[in-house]
C-alpha cells in the first residue's frame, strides 16, 4: 500500500465522519469557531472535561479513592480562611459519605462543569442553556441584559447573568445555597459564593473555561480555577438522562408485568 | 402520614417568600406555602372544554431553521394529576370529597379514545391501578408512593398534568423544561437508544408535520405513574405524541397514543389542552410559575427560575420514609 493511498483513505474516512456543516466549514477555514446568527461564538454541543479535578481541585498524588491530578487552581491551593480550612479538613475526613454528589444532589457551579459527566449546551441570543447529564438539572445563563433577581435566593446552580466581552462569555453567578461541594475531597463554599466564569473558544472543538470564586465567609481572597472542555465528536453521541437520585427507590417501579399472570397482588397477599 | 403536597412549588414559593419578605416577617415556609399551593389555577387556566385545533399547515412565525416558533412558557388548562379520567373530579386522597356538580360540568376525561373515556386496562392492571389509588394517602408499601412525590421525573405524559413548563427551540431540537424533569427532543429520524436503556422520560425522536410536532418516545422505563389515581403502563409501552399548535401560537393540543399489549386491551389516546403563559398571566404558583425578570425600564420579560426539586433533592423525602 502506498503512502498516498493511505493518506487518501484517511481523508475519505475523515470526510465520512464529520457532519455536512463541519465539512462546509472545513473547506473554508478549518479553524473558524462556530458562530450564531448574531455573530457571537456558538457554544452549542455536548462537552466534557478530562482529568481528575472532580476528585480534588488541588494537586494530589494517587490515593485509594482518587487518581492523581495536577490540580486546576491557579497557584495550586485554595486560599481558605483559617476556620474554613479546619472545616475543609473535616470534610475531607468525611468525604466518603458527606460529599453531596454521593446522593446525586445537583453539583452546583462551577462543579457541574468539571463534575465528570457530559453536559449539553443550547444557545439562543437571549440565553445559554446547560443541561447536565448528572442529575439532569438545567442551568440558564441569561444574555438578554437582565439583572440578578433582587432579594436573597438560594439556588443550587446559582443565578447566572452574562455579557459578551469580544468572543468571551463572562458570566456573573450569585444567589447560591450552601449545599454543594466543589469536589469529592471536601473543598467547599458558603451561600456567599460569587462566581465569575469566562468561556471562550480555544479552537472549534475546545472551550477554555475559567471560574473565579469569591466568598468572604470561606476564602481569604478570590481564586481562579481553569479547565478545558472537549466537544464530543462521536457520531450519534447524545446525553442519557441520569436522574441518579431516583436509584434508591428505583426497585419499586414500574409495576411488574409478571403480576398479570394471576399472582396475587402484594396487598392481597397480606 | 403526612398528606402528599406539591413539593417543588413549596420550594419555589419559599424562595419568593424569602426574596420578598425576608427579615420582615417571622413566618415559616410551611405556614406560607400551602396557602399559595391551595390557590391552584390561574385565571383562564381551569377550563371545562378542550378546544379543537386541527392538524394542518403552519402559518405562524418560524425560526431560522424553518421550525414553527412555539417557544415560551405554557401550562395545561384542565388541572393536575389528581385524577386521570376526571381531571377536575378530585383525587383519591380526599378524605371528604367535595361536591363538584354533574360530571358534564367538569373537563372531560383525558382519555379521548376510546370514547368511553376509560383506560382500556386488562383486568389485572385495572385492579392494580385501583390498589394504588386506594393507598395514595396510606402508602403501606414502597411501591404505593406516587413517584412524583419523591421528585422523580413525571414521565412523558404526566409532565403535562403538572406545573407550567417552558419550550425552548434550537436548530435540530425542541427542549421541554418541566417542573420535574427535562426532555431533549432531537428532530431526527436516527435510531433510538439501544433497547436495554430504559429512562424515566424515554428516548425521543421528533419531526414537524405542518403545525404538528410528532414525537416517537421509546426506551420508557414507565416508572412514573400517569396520575394519582394509579394508572400506569409498562416498560414495553410505545408512545407516539402529537403536539398540534394553533396558528396564533397561544394554544396547543397534546395527544399521546399509548400502545402496550402487556397492560392494555388496545391502544388508547390521551388528550391534554395547553395554553401559553404571557407577562399578563396572573402568577399563581401552579400554572404560572414564571417571574418577572429584573430588567428595569424594559418591556416585561418573564423567566422561570431553577427547577430543582429541593426538598427531595435526594432519594428519600418524607414521603419515602413512610412505613
Amino acid at each position: 500500500m502506498t503512502r498516498a493511498f493511505v493518506l487518501a483513505s484517511a481523508m475519505l474516512f475523515a470526510l465520512a465522519v464529520v457532519s455536512p456543516n463541519e465539512r462546509a466549514t472545513a473547506q473554508g477555514d478549518g479553524n473558524a469557531i462556530p458562530r450564531t446568527s448574531d455573530g457571537k461564538p456558538d457554544f452549542s454541543g455536548i462537552w466534557q472535561t478530562l482529568g481528575a479535578a472532580d476528585y480534588d481541585l488541588e494537586p494530589h498524588a494517587t490515593r485509594s479513592d482518587a487518581p492523581p491530578g495536577l490540580g486546576i487552581v491557579d497557584g495550586g491551593e485554595i486560599p481558605y480562611l483559617p476556620a474554613a480550612l479546619v472545616q475543609r479538613k473535616k470534610n475531607f475526613a468525611a468525604r466518603a459519605t458527606a460529599d453531596p454528589r454521593g446522593k446525586c444532589f445537583t453539583l452546583g457551579t462551577p462543579r457541574g462543569i468539571y463534575g465528570g459527566e457530559p453536559f449539553q449546551i443550547f444557545q439562543r441570543p437571549r440565553d445559554v442553556t446547560i443541561v447536565y447529564q448528572f442529575g439532569h438539572p438545567v442551568r440558564t445563563i441569561h444574555t438578554n441584559g437582565t439583572q440578578h433577581p433582587e432579594g436573597t435566593l438560594d439556588f443550587w446552580l446559582g443565578d447566572s447573568r452574562a455579557r459578551w466581552e469580544g468572543d468571551t462569555l463572562v458570566v456573573d453567578v450569585t444567589q447560591f445555597n450552601e449545599e454543594t461541594w466543589l469536589d469529592r475531597s471536601g473543598n467547599f463554599h458558603s451561600d456567599q459564593l460569587h462566581v465569575v466564569e469566562r468561556w471562550s473558544y480555544l479552537d472549534r472543538n475546545t472551550i477554555s473555561y475559567a471560574a473565579t470564586l469569591d466568598d468572604p465567609k470561606v476564602y481569604a481572597r478570590p481564586w481562579t480555577l481553569r479547565v478545558l472542555l472537549y466537544r464530543h465528536l462521536e457520531p450519534g453521541f447524545q446525553l442519557i438522562e441520569n436522574y441518579c437520585y431516583t436509584l434508591d427507590y428505583d426497585e419499586f417501579y414500574p409495576v411488574p408485568v409478571s403480576e398479570r399472570t394471576g399472582q396475587p397482588s402484594p396487598q392481597a397477599a397480606r | 402520614m403526612r398528606r402528599v403536597i406539591e413539593r417543588g412549588v413549596v420550594a419555589l414559593f419559599y424562595r419568593i417568600w424569602r426574596a420578598t419578605v425576608i427579615g420582615a416577617l417571622a413566618v415559616s415556609a410551611t405556614t406560607v406555602a400551602p396557602t399559595v399551593v391551595g390557590a391552584q389555577g390561574a385565571a383562564g387556566f381551569r377550563e371545562r372544554t378542550v378546544p379543537a385545533i386541527k392538524a394542518g399547515e403552519w402559518t405562524g412565525a418560524r425560526l431560522s431553521d424553518g421550525q414553527p416558533d412555539v417557544q415560551g412558557h405554557w401550562s395545561n388548562t384542565i388541572g393536575n394529576h389528581n385524577n386521570f379520567t376526571d381531571p377536575q373530579g378530585g383525587g383519591p386522597d380526599e378524605e371528604q370529597p367535595r361536591q363538584r356538580g354533574a360530571r358534564a360540568d367538569r373537563a372531560p376525561s383525558r382519555v379521548s379514545d376510546p370514547v368511553s373515556g376509560e383506560v382500556p386496562f386488562q383486568p389485572w392492571a385495572r385492579a392494580k391501578a385501583a390498589e394504588f389509588a386506594a393507598h395514595l394517602s396510606n402508602p403501606t408499601r414502597p411501591e404505593y408512593v406516587e413517584p412524583l412525590a419523591r421528585c422523580a421525573p413525571a414521565g412523558p405524559t404526566k409532565s403535562f398534568m403538572w406545573h407550567g413548563y417552558e419550550i425552548r427551540q434550537y436548530p435540530g431540537y425542541v427542549v421541554f423544561l418541566f417542573d420535574s424533569g427535562t426532555r431533549i427532543i432531537p428532530l431526527t429520524t436516527s435510531a433510538h437508544l439501544p433497547a436495554s436503556i430504559k429512562l424515566w422520560n424515554g428516548d425521543s425522536r421528533g419531526h414537524w408535520e405542518g403545525n404538528t410536532l410528532v414525537v416517537d418516545v421509546a426506551n420508557n422505563n414507565s416508572k412514573a405513574r400517569l396520575a394519582r389515581t394509579g394508572e400506569f403502563a409498562s416498560e414495553h409501552v410505545q408512545i407516539t405524541e402529537r403536539y398540534i399548535f394553533d396558528a396564533k401560537g397561544d394554544r396547543f393540543t397534546y395527544e399521546a397514543v399509548y400502545t402496550d399489549p402487556t397492560v392494555f386491551t388496545r391502544p388508547f389516546t390521551i388528550t391534554i389542552p395547553n395554553k401559553r403563559i404571557t407577562a399578563d398571566t396572573p402568577q399563581d404558583g401552579w400554572n404560572n410559575t414564571t417571574f418577572r425578570a429584573n430588567a428595569p425600564g424594559a418591556e416585561p420579560i418573564i423567566e422561570a427560575w431553577e427547577r430543582v426539586c429541593v426538598e427531595n433533592n435526594g432519594p428519600h423525602g418524607e414521603i419515602a420514609a413512610a412505613p
